[in-house]
This record gives C-alpha cells, structure tokens and sequence, in this order.
C-alpha cells in the first residue's frame, strides 16, 4: 500500500521533470539555432551600421535604436497612466457594480490581439491627431497594448500592502494622498516594476501593430525626434527573413540575437532595481 | 463616577452599521479626561467597533455608517463640517497588532510631525528623542535610530507604535487590544507605560483581558452583543457589579 504510495509519487515527479525539459529542450534548440546561423554575424560594426541592401554591410543600428527610443517612450507614456488608474481603482473607488465592469473590461484589454492595438493606433493618433508614421504614435500604440497588463498587475501589487500600513497613517492624520505617496506606492513598487517588466518585454516583440500603423521597414538615419519615423527590432528580423538569400538570413539571427540581449538586459535591469527596493524596505 | 472630573468624549445614543449589519446599538457614556477607561467584553461584542468610531477610522470601512452623537470637547465629531483627518490628528490609535512602518526607527517616529509641517533637523530629532523617551524606548533604541522598525521585538514595536502616537501630540490614545500579541513582560511593560501617560492624556483601552482592566483603569465598560451593559468606576465593576451579565463575565461564567 504504502510502496504503491510512493511509486505514485515518483512517477509524478518524472511527469513534472519531463514537462520542464520539453519547455526547456524547445527554448535550447531554438537558441542553438540562432546562434549557430547568427553568432558570426555578430560584431561591434553589426551594431553601429545602418541596414543595407548587401547583407555583409547590414547592420542593425536604426532598428535597435528605434526599439530603445520606443520602449523608453511607451514607459514613459504607459506608467504614469497605468499605475494611476490602478490606484484610483484600488484606493479611490468604491467597490460595486462599476468598478467591476472596469475591471472585466481591463482584463479582457489584456487579452486582446495586438494587431488590434495597431488598428485603434492609426485611426486615433496616426489619423486624427495627425502624428503620422512617428516614433510617438509607435510609443502611444504600444502603451495603449501595454496598459491593461500594468494596470492589473499595480493593482495587484497596491493590494499586496497590508491595511494594517494603511490605517497606522491614517491614524496619524494623514490624508488619503499623504499615505499613497509615502507608505503605499513605495511598498508596492517593486511588484509594479515586475508587472510592468513583463509587459514591455511583451511589446518589445510586436512587430503587428507598429506594420498597422505603418512604422518603416528601412531606414538608413536615426530619428531625431519624437515626431521622426522610425523602424524597430522585429519588423526589421521579419523583413530579413522573408527575403530570399542566405545571407539575410544569418543577419536575420543575428538581430534576434541583439534583441534577445536587449530582453535580458532589461529584465536585469528591473531585478536589480527590485532588490534594491525590497533591500530599502527591509533595511 | 467622578462627576469632577471634565469629560473627553460624551457619546449619545451611538448605533453603527457595516452594511446591514448592526454593529453597536444606543451606546451611551462619558470618557472622562486624563483617566483610562477600559472597554470589555467578549469578542465580537462591539467594542472595536466602539473605539474606532471615536477617531473616525472605520469612515475607511465600505458600508460603514453611525448615528447618534460622539461630543469630542464639546464638538460633534461626526458633523458634515468636522475635518475626519483633523480629529485622528488630535485623537491618536495604538492597534492590535504592531504595524509599524517598514522604515527606520527615525523615520517610523518622525512621518507624523512630518505630516503636520516639522521641518527636519534638530527640533525633529527632538521631537523622535522625547517621543521615545515618554514611551519607555529610548534607552534601549538610542544607538539604532537608522535601523529598520521590522528588526524590533514585538513588545518594542508596540512600544514605537505608541511613540509614533505621541509624536503628532494628540490629546488621546486609543487603544485597541495593544497587548494581545504581546508576551506578559512586554504586556506589564505597556501597562506601566500606560500609568504614567495618563497624567498628561486621556486614554481608552479596548481589551479582553480582564486582569489588565483591573489592574490599569479607572472606569471600565462592559459590552456585550452591541451593548453597553454596565460602566462604572473600575473598582465598583469588578467587586460589585450592578447587572447580572456583568458578573456573569467577570467571574469567567462565559465569554
């Protein structure tokens, strides 16, 4: 009876063991081809050369600037609104029918195509606020797709704060504002910043809504305004893939390379800045 | 009861709600100034509710509403044109469980005069250096002011939470079962704490310990199912008893 128990036990746990190595086997083997086909390519003059028509002189500058330029915009744009309207959702509002249809709406934003995003994107800031083909309607897009992932996950982590921090300022005679902004917010930064990580490392993969709204797919100088076009990392990787010669090809892994980095570095980046936080917080 | 001393609160026909739920029914009493007045009675009786009524904490509750009277000095605290933030100003809470802040010992003190317009610099390190000192902190914080809160005994950080209390200066204490996480030395370290602020504050005492009433107070209520059932000078509430439920409770035949 017992040695059954325990058979069953193990069983189970080499059922979980393979599932992680099926996860994990797909992720290594789709690396090992990128870096076999694009680690040769890879080089300091890949990084600082424009895009060109010869794949041995193609690089990668305008693109990788333009994913940066337009990730630090939609942050800009998308955290300041986000994390507002999941503290007025979570410390203003009252709870009642409302407030709950808001929050099925949101949750039903985040599951919405991204293609989506890049239709609502041309009509409404490429068409009639007139910012054409611009690195700011590309930023104004993607935090139009980043928002209902950072509005739930803020609100997630402002409720992570006990109430017991939230009462003993009140108790003090703090306003409502006074114990957001010095007790509240600081305690729920860090699960913030990790919602708001995983959703620009979501958006830094679009390619559909940034071709919706007709972001460039070659351009050989760097937008030098917020009002400039731009091109970004995956629309370029798609337009080298789909051409015909090998060489493109190995260009092609090469810049998933590239964005792979950027992934990882911003995600070091965000777990850095927690761990300082938390290490604040605990002293 | 002491009809000479002047009275804090003079509560009227006080009932309270969460929702649908009748919390507290035709409460009546006075809390007399620079006394401390335990408020027993078993669980779920209403005496948290009581006391957080009286700084107007539970207007954070949803579905939390009062009638009657609450006269605060004379003021009606619950008037449209009283100031909520005002009265918890002037009306300070010690809870249950220890929350302080998870910041410095410095700063955990300092966040309330902060909050009133202190500037920082030596009259705030004044303010955190008294606070602690009156209660009963200071010597055994002084060298770690910059260390965090979180890294306190439980007893202590009760302690702290009452010198956050008494940095803002209010003219009351409320406090919510202060000891019921607590062990009986850091208990009996608050209960003498509590003898020597009452000579410059008025204080109201929620607890469920009956031996801690006895020992600290001066006037007791006791409160069952919503009710006030019987307050009086503490002496008198324990020896001699005028109801029969609050015999019944105090001699441990129920609650």
């Amino acid at each position: 009876m017992l040695a059954n128990r325990y058979r069953t036990d193990f069983l189970f746990r080499i059922c979980a063991v393979a599932m992680l190595l099926i996860g994990l086997g797909t992720l290594a083997v789709l690396l090992i081809d990128v870096l076999m086909d694009g680690a040769g390519k890879l080089s300091w003059s890949f990084l600082t050369s424009f895009p060109s028509r010869k794949p041995e002189q193609a690089g990668v500058l305008s693109p990788l600037v333009g994913t940066l330029y337009l990730m630090l915009l939609t942050a800009v744009i998308a955290l300041p609104v986000g994390v507002g309207a999941a503290v007025y959702l979570e410390e203003y509002s009252k709870q009642g029918w409302f407030s709950r249809i808001i929050e099925i709406n949101i949750a039903n934003l985040a599951g919405v195509p991204s293609i989506i995003y890049g239709l609502l994107g041309l009509e409404l800031f490429v068409r009639a606020m007139k910012l054409e083909r611009s690195l700011l309607a590309g930023s104004a897009t993607m935090a139009l797709l980043v928002l209902p992932i950072i509005i739930i996950s803020a609100r997630e982590a402002l409720r992570a704060v006990p109430p017991s921090i939230r009462e003993a300022s009140f108790a003090l005679g703090a306003s409502q504002w006074q114990t957001i902004w010095n007790q509240v917010l600081p305690l729920a930064f860090p699960g913030i910043l990790t919602g708001s990580i995983l959703a620009f490392s979501r958006a830094i993969g679009e390619a559909a809504p940034l071709i919706t709204i007709g972001a460039l797919t070659y351009i050989a100088f760097l937008p030098d305004s917020l009002l400039a076009p731009f091109t970004v990392m995956p629309i370029q990787i798609f337009n080298w893939v789909s051409r015909p010669q090998r060489g493109f090809h190995e260009v092609a892994a090469a810049a998933i390379l590239v964005l792979m980095a950027v992934l990882i570095l911003m995600n070091a980046i965000a777990v850095y800045l927690r761990q300082r936080y938390q290490k604040r917080i605990n002293l | 009861m002491n009809t000479t001393s002047p009275m804090a609160f003079q509560i009227q026909d006080l009932n309270s709600w969460y929702g649908e739920r009748q919390a507290l029914s035709k409460i009546s009493l006075s809390i007399p100034e620079h006394r401390i007045t335990a408020i027993i009675g078993p669980s779920g009786c209403g005496k948290s509710t009581f006391i957080r009524c009286l700084n107007r904490i539970n207007d954070l509750i949803p579905g939390f509403r009062v009638d009657g009277q609450i006269l605060f000095k004379d003021q009606d605290i619950y008037r449209p044109n009283v100031d909520p933030i005002e009265i918890r100003y002037r009306i300070g809470m010690v809870f249950q469980k220890p929350n302080p802040f998870p910041k410095t010992i410095y700063e955990n003190i300092a966040y309330g005069p902060l909050l009133w317009g202190a500037r920082r610099g030596a009259e705030l390190d004044a303010i955190v250096e008294e606070s602690l000192k009156k209660a009963a902190l200071w010597d055994e914080v002084k060298d770690k002011l910059q260390q965090s809160a979180l890294a306190l005994s439980g007893g202590q950080q009760q302690r702290l939470c009452i010198a956050r209390t008494l940095a803002v200066e209010p003219e009351v204490i409320l406090l919510d079962e202060p000891c019921s996480a607590l062990d009986p030395i850091a208990t009996a370290r608050i209960e003498e704490l509590l003898l020597e602020l009452k000579k410059s504050y008025t204080i109201v005492i929620v607890t469920h310990n009956m031996q801690q009433a006895a020992r600290v107070s001066d006037v007791t209520g006791f409160f069952l199912l919503g009710e006030l059932i019987e307050v009086g000078e503490t002496r008198q509430i324990f020896t001699n008893p005028k109801d029969r439920r609050t015999e019944d409770y105090i001699t441990g035949r129920f609650g």
